[in-house]
């Protein structure tokens, strides 16, 4: 229902002005009318802090990385612990979320439900450290990893169904912007409040720790606040205008998985081994940072978070740029050469390391901006979903290996073999790119082709979907496949790129959620 | 951008020359013959006091040979001397020695051969109240701190039990006669090297032919106050004609002790010239336990190096150094500032020195760490430039055939 509606309305604009729709909603208050732009705001302002406390209490360990370790008696790889158990739930889930918000719970019960999932996975935390139990705060970690992840699916399904075209890529922009805001705020402030508790409480220990957590508890209770308005006004915009739930559309087959290409299973080592050289070494920097190059705590938290801060606005503007130019294995090589250099230039040398972060949050941008929508152009359609979910699942898997690992390598070979493990892991990556490209161009399979190639030759597609007869529309719809064209653009739109306005993607919340990682 | 570019050239080159120094093993890749002997020379009816010995180390190297002397008579001392000699011996006059351990009754025959002779001598174990948390002794009060235990009044165990010919290594452990000692005691072990290498026990420091490795350990002292933090005090014994200074070195090899990123050196080197004849060199580390993973490492930090007039109370060092000596002291004291833990947590603490001739060892990659680099960034630079090569042949292929016959 809403795939038509979208349709129709983009198509006849300037005839539809007074629409049935619009008719019944001329009598509301333009912050309570579910079409007028000022309330959509406010749902704006909603679904933007819907995420915040996810992102917020994602990185609490690293933010309180020396604070955890003593307080609970713990050494490194017990630390990493904490992260890895985020990523077990996600292993499985990234299978699942989709499905579940779309049959099983619907997407207003389904957010709020992963909300509360996040609140008590962190309340649970929490407790764990009130209690000084290091087994209850891994059970919390678990729990708040379930709700985590699947939450930006939600998050996305509500901006698309509430925004069209243009607007849709401002409104993830924003999303993206907060997500990055909530990491970088806790980065920078929690230590400071974890010292207030503890000048109040006279000492540190497990209690210190457990209210600090507490108190960034908040943060969660405040997103579940949002997902519980959310829901409040999106069933009241559905009943007014009588649309159906949003949904993610997406389709998952685990059996499409023998048919992936050897270039697809290039892609993924890429992505595992590129992200298993960046989250761990953000979760273990802060000490990094302190010892090497006798930072204090607190300007080695600011410079921990100077990739998020970075990758906020240079998401978009490098997505811009790779839209523009093509060539997606180029910036893919570049990417992960520039990060293989800002990991040599921090463990070999004693430069100032805020070059080598912030060489290392451009790198990290661009490499996403590259990366994923790769898979669009070497995965038909119908598999696109199982693409996404299967490379998001050993992202997540090698996430959770990896960062044990590098727990207990840091433990018994210090900083600079952990360096060196990051850089063989870059090698890794690095060697995957250029055997992509060999393979690809070996193949003619068309990956690095610029912008202007890949429009030439889709442009029949395009041309043949706007002038498409209208279909009766069934429940189905929404699941039916897009070309590799729709579906870039609907990826692309996530990424704040301007799209012109022929151009109507139906999105989904596949590839959005991967931006976030 | 062209910083960056000599950046980049300087860093490879140094993995280079890490990895060309890990394999050839700098300049100090000889090797010395070890001797251990109890109390060389003395003969019965003279003997010295219950679990007083004197200990001679002698590294016999091709054209000179480096004596290490350790004696706990008095406050307990390890004396280097070094002479141009193969044939050089330690003679020792017992009576004069255990009498009144006059100038002279220790010597290097011959004299004229020894080039270089230091010593270090552990005076003093002081403990004071960390109220503040700060562990700096030098911000503690004055009224914080207990009376120092005075190494020179210990009682030891007996030498000849703890001396291991195989290990080159001797062992002393002692306390005074006190409460505070009477589960546990303050022990050294020194050990002398035939050539370069590293010990498994953190720190791992790495040790040559020309030096010698002093671990230190408080094992079950029992503290006099809930917030007690060690402080070690010793001394170093040199010739006039040589200046001292402590360098902080900083590393980018911390593998061998993982977050240890410094390497502090107290260097002796004549007054008109800057090369180093002596040294000692110590991570900023001490452990907490016996067999000590990453979280029992604390911090341990070193005051301002201070002059002394007086010579040390021990009886190795008034019989041998009979010239004008200048004696400098230092103060290590151990603990992290804000740490929850102190001494009384796990009653034990460990730090370790190296003291040598010449230069001080400086670390270098492991050959694992040499092998990863060079195969990670190796092996896609191969495939790099055959794809380059496979890129060309294939566009030079295909533009061969790009014209199509008409009809």
């Amino acid at each position: 229902m809403a795939d038509r509606e979208e349709h129709q309305n983009l198509l006849d604009e300037d005839k539809d002005e007074d629409g049935d729709d619009k008719g019944r909603s001329v009598h509301l208050n333009p912050l309570c009318d579910p079409n007028h732009l000022l309330h959509r705001i406010v749902v704006l302002i909603f679904m933007c802090f819907l995420g915040f406390g996810s992102y917020f209490c994602y990185d609490n360990p690293a933010a309180l990385q020396s604070q955890v370790i003593q307080d609970m008696n713990l050494n490194t790889a017990s630390f990493m612990q904490l992260y890895a158990w985020y990523s077990w739930p996600n292993v499985v889930l990234c299978f699942l979320g989709g499905f579940l918000l779309d049959r099983v719970f619907g997407i207003r019960l389904g957010t709020v439900i992963f909300s509360l999932f996040v609140l008590v996975g962190q309340i649970i935390f929490a407790a764990g450290a009130l209690a000084n139990h290091f087994w209850l705060m891994n059970v919390g970690r678990f729990v708040f990893g379930i709700g985590g992840e699947s939450l930006a699916v939600a998050q996305n399904t509500y901006a698309v169904n509430w925004f069209k075209g243009k607007e849709l890529n401002l409104v993830f922009g924003l999303q993206l912007s907060m997500a990055r805001l909530g990491s970088t705020v806790n980065m920078n402030v929690i230590g400071w409040v974890y010292a207030r508790i503890q000048m109040t409480m006279g000492s540190a220990g497990p209690t210190t720790l457990g209210i600090t957590l507490m108190i960034a508890a908040s943060t969660c209770l405040f997103s579940l606040i949002c997902a519980l308005v959310l829901g409040f006004l999106d069933k009241r915009a559905e009943r007014i205008l009588n649309k159906e739930q949003g949904k993610t559309g997406e389709v998952i087959k685990l059996t499409d998985v023998k048919d992936f290409s050897v270039s697809l299973w290039l892609i993924f080592i890429i992505c595992v081994a590129y992200y298993v050289a960046i989250f761990p070494f953000i979760g273990l920097g802060q000490v990094f940072f302190i010892e090497k190059f006798g930072f204090t705590p607190v300007q080695a938290r600011a410079i921990n978070s100077v990739v998020y801060i970075i990758s906020a606005p240079a998401s978009p503007l490098l997505g811009f740029l790779v839209d523009k130019t093509g060539r997606n294995v180029m910036w893919v090589l570049l990417a992960v050469i520039t990060t293989l250099l800002s990991h040599m230039m921090l463990a070999f040398t004693f430069w100032n390391p805020w070059i080598a972060m912030s060489l290392l949050g451009v790198s990290y941008s661009l490499l996403a901006c590259a990366l994923w929508p790769m898979v669009a152009f070497v995965v038909p359609e119908h598999q696109l979903g199982t693409a996404y979910g299967f490379m998001q699942s050993i992202q997540n898997l090698g996430l959770a290996v990896m960062s044990i690992a590098a727990g207990s390598i840091l433990d018994v070979r210090g900083y600079l073999f952990l360096e060196v493990f990051f850089i063989a892991c870059l090698c890794m990556a690095l060697l995957a790119v250029v055997l992509l490209y060999l393979f690809d161009y070996y193949k003619e399979g068309g990956l690095n082709l610029s912008a202007a190639t890949r429009s030439k030759r889709a442009k029949p597609e395009d041309v043949q979907r706007l002038h498409a007869p209208r279909q009766s529309v069934g429940d189905r719809d929404h699941l039916k496949p897009l070309s590799p064209f729709g579906v870039r653009n609907r990826y692309l739109s996530r990424l704040g790129v301007q799209m012109p306005g022929h151009c109507c993607p139906h999105l989904s919340s596949l590839a959005y959620r991967s931006l976030l990682k | 951008m062209s910083m960056f570019k000599v950046g980049l050239i300087y860093s490879v080159l140094l993995v280079v020359f890490g990895a060309a120094r890990g394999f050839l093993g700098g300049g100090d890749a000889f090797r010395r013959k070890v001797s251990v002997e109890l109390n060389p020379g003395l003969v019965p009816p003279l003997s010295l006091p219950p679990g007083v010995g004197l200990v001679h180390l002698r590294g016999l190297g091709e054209n000179d040979t480096l004596h290490f002397v350790l004696c706990n008579a008095g406050a307990p001392a390890l004396l280097l001397v070094h002479s141009n000699s193969t044939r050089s011996a330690v003679t020792i006059d017992w009576p004069e020695f255990i009498n009144s351990s006059s100038a002279g009754s220790l010597r290097v025959e011959p004299e004229s051969s020894v080039t270089y002779s230091s010593a270090l001598v552990f005076t003093r174990l002081w403990e004071y109240d960390d109220v503040n948390n700060t562990a700096d002794p030098q911000k503690a009060a004055e009224s914080s701190f207990y009376p120092p235990y005075e190494l020179q009044n210990f009682i030891w165990s007996e030498l000849n039990t703890t001396v291991n010919q195989s290990d080159h290594t001797v062992a002393l452990c002692g306390g005074e006669k006190t409460q505070s000692f009477s589960n546990g005691s303050l022990c050294l072990q020194v050990s002398v090297f035939e050539s370069e290498g590293r010990d498994e026990a953190w720190p791992s420091l790495l040790h040559n032919a020309n030096s010698s490795q002093l671990s230190v350990w408080i094992n079950g002292v029992t503290p006099r106050g809930n917030n007690s933090r060690f402080v070690l005090e010793f001394q170093s014994v040199g010739d006039t004609e040589f200046q001292s200074r402590v360098d902080v070195r900083s590393s980018i090899d911390d593998e061998y002790t993982p977050s240890i990123f410094k390497v502090l050196e107290w260097v002796s080197s004549p007054v008109n010239s800057s090369s180093v004849w002596g040294f000692s060199q110590w991570k900023p580390v001490a452990y907490r336990k016996a067999r000590p993973v990453f979280e029992d490492a604390t911090a341990c930090r070193h005051s301002e190096l201070v002059s002394v007039s007086r010579m040390p109370p021990s009886a190795v060092i008034q019989a041998y150094f009979t010239h004008h000596t200048q004696i400098h002291a230092l103060n290590i004291s151990f603990g992290l500032a804000e740490d929850p833990v102190f001494y009384n947590n796990t009653k034990y603490i460990s730090w370790t020195v190296l003291m040598g001739l010449g230069d001080p060892p400086s670390d270098s990659f492991s050959p694992l760490i040499i092998i990863i680099i060079t195969v990670g960034l190796v092996t896609p630079l191969v495939f790099i430039i055959l794809g380059g090569v496979f890129v060309c042949v294939r566009k030079r292929t295909s533009q061969s055939t790009g014209y199509e016959p008409i009809n």
